[in-house]
């Protein structure tokens, strides 16, 4: 498997404030990777890494098969980046916004751009200080994907977007995947992963908890088991071997008891809360 | 060269109002100079002679009655600290403005590099003041025109030369603090301007103090030394010289290890 994004070991502390720890990532060329875990988890530090924009005190990041400190200049070139919080020049106006940034990259970007302006609708004539939030995040995807990147990394791409833009912007992403493009997509949305991703990671309080397909992630063998016992009701999550369950069960009384399999959301909030697999809570 | 033409077409209002305010106040100032050359004339012997009010603004030099001594106290002091709060201004927000705005992560995940952006950040800086300089430069050559006198060219052009260097090591001082800071720090880049012009002027009349002249840049950008003298101090130069170069590799240095801000 030839990988667009290798991280080894990076750890990044920001004095007493945890960064990230001994995380070790692939993500495979040509695929849209989905990235989770809850604020502060340590999505954008990871993401900051790989940019090259921190300086990280362990580990090794190859993006591209380049290294991300020396090589630096050469993978932004060849990358595309949304980040979560769009702001430019507030004085400037769209069109000039879109130019500065293909100029600085020395390309003719013009039909690309006009072509996901066009997809987008965005109003090139006004200026950066009249755009709301979602207009500046138009804006963001434009700047990212004019100069065909071959790797995307999309921090929290669609927050601010109208569900029809949502779409808009996924129908780009699937087109650019089609033509080979990796996508890094750090998201909280976990509808879109599932609906976008092969593979995604979970982080959690700077650690990478588990790296599997998406489907797998969402056929874990967590159980939401609910008895009523003596008449009361008892809710609980089980993750682990299931005679075990049975066995727990079987010494209670209950009258009923009802095991269902938990929906995507609540698995992920799962791996948000603990990350821990086996056993009761 | 783009991140050079971004800055200029981001700082070309400002430059403007600065340029046209200090020049449009040199030229007008050298025009009032011919109707006011006759009561000048009876008030220079007692500016001459005001003791340390006149050692400090150079008066016991030049004869303010004289347009090279009008100039040298007057025109000169205007220029100089109009100049040095333009470059104080630019140099203390190049850096700083894009953490404060948050354009950070926009403009450093471009392919341009942590260094290259540093460095043509700086380049812009000084663009700008030379641009300022060239602009009001010609507002003060228009004033000349309009009253037919003109002075010395070699005194002016080193007068000039000088002030230029000043402009700059203020700028470049500001350009570090620009560097250390993650706001815009245009209070504290004015205070020091105005700071530096009061030790010039404090050096000059307390003994005690006369060392402070290594520190300022007026000093040895002096106006009424330079057009009552006809030559610089060139050690004094090289001092400033050194301190922009001291300055521009400390904020280089400081600029690279810094991380994005988050």
């Amino acid at each position: 498997m030839i990988s667009a994004i290798e991280i080894s070991g990076l750890t990044k502390s920001y004095g007493r404030r945890r960064g990230v720890k001994d995380i070790f990532l692939k993500v495979p060329k040509g695929e849209i990777f989905g990235f989770l875990g809850p604020n502060g988890a340590g999505k954008s530090t990871t993401i900051r890494s790989i940019l090259g924009l921190l300086h990280f005190e362990q580990g090794e990041i190859k993006v591209l098969g380049m290294d991300s400190v020396k090589q630096q200049k050469e993978i932004l070139s060849r990358v595309g980046y949304m980040p979560s919080e769009a702001m430019f020049y507030p004085s400037m106006k769209v069109r000039d916004v879109i130019r500065f940034a293909a100029d600085v990259r020395r390309c003719d970007c013009q039909e690309e751009a006009g072509k996901i302006c066009e997809l987008l609708e965005v109003d090139t004539g006004k200026k950066i200080e009249e755009l709301s939030l979602g207009n500046r995040k138009k804006v963001s995807i434009v700047c990212a994907m004019q100069h065909k990147p071959e790797l995307l990394i999309l921090d929290e791409p669609t927050s601010g977007l109208d569900p029809l833009m949502q779409e808009a912007f996924f129908h780009l992403i699937m087109d650019y995947k089609g033509q080979g493009t990796t996508c890094f997509l750090s998201s909280h949305v976990l509808s879109e992963v599932k609906r976008y991703c092969q593979n995604a990671a979970i982080i959690r309080e700077g650690e990478i908890i588990r790296v599997d397909t998406v489907d797998n992630l969402s056929k874990s063998n967590l159980r939401k088991i609910r008895i009523w016992e003596k008449g009361r009701e008892r809710n609980f999550s089980y993750t682990g071997n299931m005679k075990e369950l049975i066995r727990q069960l079987n010494e209670t009384e209950f009258s009923d008891v009802l095991i269902e399999e938990p929906g995507l959301d609540e698995l992920f909030m799962h791996y948000y809360s603990d990350g821990k697999e086996g056993g009761a809570k | 060269m783009t991140l050079l033409k971004h800055e200029i077409k981001m700082n070309l209002k400002t430059l403007l109002i600065w340029a046209f305010s200090v020049g449009i106040l040199c030229a007008g100032c050298i025009l009032l100079f011919e109707s006011l050359e006759e009561s000048m004339r009876g008030m220079a012997d007692a500016y001459s002679d005001m003791g340390a009010f006149s050692a400090a603004l150079g008066m016991d030099q030049l004869n303010v009655s004289t347009l090279k001594g009008f100039y040298g106290t007057e025109v000169a002091l205007m220029f100089a600290i109009g100049g040095a709060m333009f470059a104080a201004m630019t140099g203390a927000a190049m850096l700083s403005k894009e953490e404060e705005g948050h354009t950070c992560e926009f403009l450093v995940t471009l392919p341009l590099g942590r260094r290259s952006i540093f460095w043509w950040k700086y380049v812009g800086m000084v663009v700008l003041v030379i641009l300022f300089h060239f602009i009001t430069v010609l507002f003060i050559l228009a004033g000349f025109a309009g009253i037919g006198e003109i002075l010395e060219g070699k005194t002016l052009a080193l007068y000039h030369g000088v002030q230029l260097v000043m402009q700059l090591e203020v700028g470049s001082v500001c350009f570090l603090i620009s560097a250390i800071s993650k706001r815009r720090q245009i209070g504290v880049s004015l205070g020091l301007a105005m700071l530096l012009y009061v030790a010039d002027l404090l050096c000059r009349v307390i003994p005690d103090i006369e060392n402070l002249k290594y520190i300022t840049p007026y000093y040895f950008s002096n106006g009424a030394d330079i057009f009552a003298k006809g030559q610089i101090e060139t050690g004094m130069v090289g001092i400033g010289l050194t301190v922009i170069l001291i300055s521009v590799l400390a904020a280089a240095a400081v600029y690279g290890k810094r991380d994005l801000a988050a």
